[in-house]
């Protein structure tokens, strides 16, 4: 019995300090799938998110980033809504505030690709010419 | 607690030994509701916590958004892609031919054997699907074409798929 409770509390322990709790999602995103090996960085992330209906939504994974930009109230969020012609803004005022940011697009893939370009043309119009699409590993690969 | 004991067997030894005795044989814990916490919790971390990070793709856009490239028409290989997600390919100002979105990847890789030189030029329509994008750069991956252009679907380019396809 002894040697199964070390056991599990082991195990428990790990789990309790890997896991990170994610906060809640604003909208939810159905990824595209690729054959790309990258995978995302696991910190200074600058997450654009392209909803189905062509709302954006920006998101930086330290939440007392997200508290300096979006204001006390938006700080437990992933992500918050933004206007197309405010996502500029944001984005200088993010990389001002830290400048190791590494900008991820992630769009639902029923997204139109139209809202997609506008927001690659934002990107390069605030000298963000670096950045990853987030997808998911393609299962089977076609022929 | 042990000096108390201790005292106590001093002045009643019988019944110390006595109650000594019965209590180390009394005392065993119950481990198995500790267990079942432990293991719930245990199964509430493993279901919450998410091991796999994405995947990601990434692209490098040029600083300069006016900047040029000058590449020969014949090396320029242009893809459009139509709100329908029908591929057309021509070399420079040959007319467009459509092709079949699975033979894709075999088509990309036999083009840049034949040419290594050859730049890819991405046009896709604004009312396409994001996923269509994600699916040509995927393409162009698995081709090595690590060089490419996206740029605006015009009207033009509507044009000339539209006479294709009819």
């Amino acid at each position: 019995m002894t040697p199964l409770v070390d056991v599990a509390f082991l195990l428990l322990t790990f789990f309790m300090l890997t896991t990170q709790f994610r906060p809640q999602e604003e909208v939810t995103i159905v990824l595209p799938s690729s054959n790309s090996e990258f995978k995302l960085p696991e910190s200074d992330v600058m997450t654009v998110n392209v909803a189905k209906d062509g709302r954006l939504f920006l998101g930086v994974d330290s939440q007392i980033l997200r508290g300096r930009l979006f204001g006390k109230e938006n700080e437990l969020k992933a992500s918050v809504h933004v206007e197309k012609n405010q996502l500029a803004n944001y984005l200088i005022q993010a990389r001002t505030m830290n400048p190791k940011l590494r900008t991820v697009i992630k769009g639902d893939k029923e997204a139109d690709y139209g809202t997609v370009e506008d927001v690659m043309d934002i990107l390069q119009k605030t000298q963000i010419t670096r950045f990853s699409l987030v997808t998911d590993l393609e299962r089977s690969t076609p022929q | 607690m042990a000096g108390g004991e201790v005292t106590e067997s001093r002045t009643h030894e019988k019944k110390g030994k006595k109650r000594k005795k019965g209590r180390r044989l009394g005392i065993r814990n119950d481990l198995t509701p500790l267990v079942d916490v432990a293991f719930l919790l245990l199964t509430f971390f493993m279901f919450t916590t998410t091991m796999s990070r994405p995947q990601t793709m990434e692209i490098n856009l040029p600083p300069d958004p006016n900047a040029k490239v000058e590449i020969a028409e014949s090396n320029l290989l242009t893809l459009r892609v139509n709100a329908k997600g029908d591929v057309f390919w021509n070399y420079g100002i040959e007319s467009p031919k459509r092709i079949e979105g699975s033979a894709l990847r075999a088509f990309l890789t036999e083009k840049r054997s034949t040419n290594p030189k050859m730049t890819a030029l991405l046009k896709i329509d604004r009312e396409g699907k994001y996923e269509m994008m994600v699916n040509m750069i995927d393409d162009f991956g698995f081709a090595r074409i690590d060089r490419f252009s996206i740029a605006p679907l015009m009207d033009n380019d509507k044009a000339l798929m539209a006479k294709v396809q009819s």
